[in-house]
């Protein structure tokens, strides 16, 4: 095949594509935007409740969520379980970690609505009654935090990334525990409360 | 109040560690409304228009509050006292625009989903003007001024034997404390207000607050017991605090307004763009002799903050000869405010850079360079410093280092496609003390509760006066609790400038000092003890220190004469001292680092960080706060960049995956040391603060130890992959 046989079967394809899909705009407006209406009524504007069933540290919660509310703003403002936090509401700083069916997970990129049945544990819900985690134990005795905004995220990491097997280094525990952002840069207590921990 | 820890950490540890501590946004109250904060999207001009309409079709959505529905506050009524209102409290009662993202709206609703989907679809109709966003163009007309008196004389040392001289620019950069500002509003009385508020200082945001609405201070509270980081964002009274406060008026409920992180960026303050040119001189003999520092950055058209970057020029070494000049640009952008190391920390890198570039001309060490010119005395105010041990800070950091392993010329260390190197930088901070009040209440049991207003912004000013009490009163730490960052307790300073603990102390000091004296007087009756310093509390009473046999029980104190509690309140501000002395705090900072020529990676192998601090409080946290103050430090090198895009004059990259802050795996194990000697001409705790010099220093010893390896000597930060290779 030729190069420029090759050339003109590809545009020529294009052309083909892409006029006939500008002539299926032209020729159906109307659908269109009845489609885009159709998804911003039901999906945006108009506020669409739904019943949910999960449990939350070990309670069964049967509510009603708004199926645009996230898992982060479930807990912090429907449920006063503000111990989960918020830094960004993106999925850039770890904040907002809580364990999903054991794995942890960034509840503001959880929507409610997709916690059907599942487990979620925060950071209520780690001590067993008065008596503390180890990981809690281990970011008090190593001063593992300042402002303490981050760690409730860096506890909920911390704790899985014990389990996921990556606390082998101090190197591989800093890489692992990068998703989670302290800005007072209280890093020196994080790591080596988790390295505490996991030996 | 916190709950008494019994073994280990901070006073309020159990709390941050179990989620229990609640932040400004975590307060359940009843009928609480959310207000979402919607910005101009024109960097200049004036507001039209605003069609709500189809915002308020929205269920849930109570009301859109703008300049057209703001409630009536009597101040507006008086010139004189509208006057001095800030003009950036004043966003609903103006339709002009200086800054992209400029507050122009709240939405109001029973949810945030709702207040969050109807701020997209309120039509806001703007009258564009031209603008200005461009920093470094700014420059070109921008006339220097004479900063402060000049020292010596600037010809003395032109023909010096050694000359540097370079241009040094830093990026915007912005605090971006993990908590975004949020504040809740509540009207409980036609005319008090209660607030939940993330800030630095509560007494500020009352006193802000009173006189906005017009009313006496002791009408508004405000609450800030957890404050999730600071570095200068919470210093001011932002106009959230305004907005929250005036949408609860409007709808009479409760209202939260919390920021997003993209507004974090625009409403909350910044360290300004900077632009410095610094030109020194030396002699044979390694003295230095002159500094000549011009220095300038940005403001908004909002003139609210400035500050000289080249104050710092005149503090450290002795320089016979410091000329400098200052400028400010006020462009179409956000508010810049203090942050970290406000203007220091930009003076200090480009000083710091040029002495570095100095020694590689002449030969000498950076350490014995920087050890031969310390200034003896503070050369700006003539006075002898009361304790500097910063010559301390360089010989141990450079034992600890292994400073001798240092080539004296760069490219010297190399292993593949990564060269290693070392540097130096040292910073420097006034140890300054302010007004700040305690109050200690002791219980029949013996328990105390020791209050004050000043904030605990993650520094750990609530186990610091522990930790204080307990060493000026001798009652057990496990019977001392506190409260505290709230302006129901006594009044104190805001929290920063590294003057928290200094002035702290002397408030604690205080009422410890009235609490044994009454507890004396109790015990023995009037004036029978002369001397309070041999009296001492136990758990269960107070006594003499030589002699226990007279000791006197609290419940017979209180038995005696029926009380329910003592109370003691007590005031402090600095005093003669400052007639005599010239306070300061000091740090070392020795880095090593490893980079690559070919991906342009700067890893940090090994950070040494040696600080003067005065008598260390409560060394665990201490060494966190210069810990994190130095990973600030790296994002200050090598990754913190604002940019603002000259077309629109909008910021771009307003979160954490535009803007990067250092991540764990960006730092090695930081260590940290101090010298450890009490300063008691500066308080009774003989502490220094500690905040700012973990920063200061920080970026050159980086930029320093960059050139040791490389040979390339960056003076603009952030310094990324892409310049180095
Ligand atoms: S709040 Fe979820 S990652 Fe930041
Ligand atoms: S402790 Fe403040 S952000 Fe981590």
């Amino acid at each position: 095949m030729s190069h420029s046989k090759n050339e003109n079967t590809f545009s020529r394809r294009f052309f083909i594509k892409t006029s006939s899909a500008f002539t299926a705009l032209a020729l159906v407006p109307h659908s269109i935007k009845a489609f885009y209406n159709d998804i911003k009524e039901t999906y945006f504007t108009k506020k669409v409740v739904l019943p949910i069933y999960l449990k939350i540290n070990g309670k069964d919660y049967n509510l009603n969520a708004d199926s645009r509310t996230t898992l982060l703003d479930l807990l912090r403002e429907n449920l006063n379980l503000t111990g989960t936090k918020k830094g960004c509401d993106h999925g850039q700083c770890g904040a907002c970690t809580v364990h999903i069916n054991g794995q942890r997970a960034l509840s503001c990129l959880s929507l409610a609505a997709m916690m059907q049945g599942k487990e979620i544990t925060t950071i209520e819900g780690l001590a067993n009654g008065d008596n503390l985690h180890p990981m809690q134990e281990a970011f008090l005795e190593h001063d593992g935090y300042q402002c303490g905004y981050c760690t409730p995220g860096q506890i909920m990491s911390a704790v899985a990334c014990v389990n996921e097997g990556h606390t082998k280094s101090i190197e591989e525990i800093k890489e692992y525990m990068s998703g989670n952002i302290c800005r007072c840069g209280a890093y020196n207590g994080i790591t080596n409360a988790i390295k505490s921990v996991a030996k | 109040m916190f709950e008494i820890l019994k073994n280990k950490g901070r006073i309020e540890g159990i709390a941050k560690v179990t989620g229990k501590a609640k932040y400004s946004a975590e307060y359940a109250l009843p009928n609480l409304a959310h207000g979402v904060i919607v910005g101009s999207t024109i960097p200049s001009g004036f507001i039209t228009n605003i069609n709500i309409e189809e915002a308020k079709q929205v269920p849930g959505v109570i009301d859109v509050l703008s300049y057209w529905n703001k409630p009536e506050v009597s101040t507006f009524d008086n010139p004189e006292k509208s006057k001095k209102i800030p003009a950036f409290h004043k966003y609903f009662h103006t339709t002009k625009i200086n800054y992209s993202d400029q507050p122009v709206a709240l939405v109001l609703a029973d949810t945030l989903e709702d207040a969050s989907y109807a701020a997209t679809l309120l039509k806001i109709d703007y009258k564009t003007e031209d603008f200005n966003v461009n920093f470094h163009e700014s420059l070109k007309d921008l006339e220097l001024k004479p900063f402060k008196a000049e020292r010596g004389n600037l010809e003395a040392w032109q023909n010096a034997d050694y000359i540097s001289e370079n241009e040094y620019t830093i990026a915007m950069e912005v605090h971006n404390p993990m908590e975004m500002h949020a504040t809740i509003a509540h009207w409980t009385a036609e005319n008090k207000l209660s607030l939940y508020d993330k800030s630095q200082g509560v007494n500020g945001v009352q006193w802000n607050l009173g006189r906005f609405f017009d009313l006496p201070e002791e009408n508004i509270t405000v609450n800030s017991e957890f404050v999730g980081g600071g570095f200068g964002s919470g210093l001011m009274t932002w106009f959230n605090t305004v907005a929250a406060s005036l949408g609860a008026k409007l709808i009479e409920r409760p209202v939260k307004v919390g920021l997003t992180r993209p507004q974090m960026f625009t409403m909350v303050g910044y360290r300004p763009t900077s632009w410095q040119k610094v030109k020194i001189g030396a002699n044979k003999d390694e003295k230095l002799l002159g500094v000549l520092h011009h220095a300038a950055h940005n403001q908004s058209k909002y003139n609210v903050y400035s500050r000289d970057l080249s104050g710092i020029t005149s503090k450290v070494y002795a320089f016979e000869n410091v000329k400098r000049f200052t400028g400010y640009s006020p462009l179409n952008l956000p508010i810049p405010t203090w942050m970290r190391g406000p203007g220091d920390s930009s003076g200090t890198f480009a000083v710091e850079s040029a002495i570095d570039e100095l020694c590689y001309k002449m030969n000498a060490d950076p350490v014995d360079i920087r050890l031969n010119n310390i200034a003896p005395y503070s050369m700006d105010s003539g006075k002898p410093w009361s304790t500097h041990y910063l010559n301390e800070c360089l010989e141990r950091g450079a034992k600890e280092i292994g400073w001798d392993d240092r080539p004296n010329q760069p490219k010297q260390l190399k292993d593949g496609d990564w060269y290693t190197g070392y540097g130096v930088g040292v910073g420097l901070w006034n140890a300054s003390r302010r007004n700040a009040g305690a109050s200690i209440e002791m219980k029949r049991d013996g328990n105390i509760i020791v209050r004050t207003a000043m904030t605990d912004i993650g520094t750990g000013t609530g186990q610091a006066i522990v930790n204080m009490t307990h060493e000026f009163l001798g009652i057990p730490r496990e019977k001392i609790s506190i409260e505290l960052g709230n302006s129901i307790h006594p009044k104190s300073v805001t929290q920063g400038g590294s003057w928290g603990l200094s002035s702290l102390s002397g408030a604690v000091d205080a009422a410890s000092t009235a609490l044994k004296r009454k507890l004396a007087d109790y015990a023995w009756g009037k004036s029978e003890v002369t001397k309070l310093d041999a009296v001492i509390l136990s758990d269960s009473g107070v006594a003499f220190i030589n002699d226990q046999k007279k000791s006197v029980s609290y419940q017979d104190i209180f038995q005696k004469y029926n009380l329910n509690e003592i109370y003691v309140e007590e005031y402090s501000n600095a005093g003669g001292e400052e007639e005599k002395y010239a306070f300061c705090s000091s740090a070392a900072h020795f880095y090593k680092v490893k980079v690559n020529v070919v991906t342009g990676k700067v890893k940090m192998d090994r950070m040494v960080i040696v600080v003067d601090g005065g008598k260390i409080i409560n060394p665990q946290a201490a060494a966190n706060q210069i810990i994190g103050a130095a990973v600030g430090g790296v994002g200050m090198a090598m990754r913190e960049k604002q940019e603002v895009d000259l077309a629109s004059g909008r910021l771009i990259g307003s979160d954490f995956a535009g803007y990067h802050v250092t991540v764990n795996a960006d730092v090695p194990i930081i260590e940290v040391s101090f010298i450890n000697k009490p300063d008691y001409n500066r308080n009774p705790a003989g502490a220094k603060g500690l905040g700012e010099v973990g920063l200061l220093g920080s970026a050159p010893a980086i930029t320093n130890a960059i050139y040791n390896a490389i040979g390339k000597r960056f003076t603009n930060l952030p310094v990324t992959p892409d310049m180095i290779v």
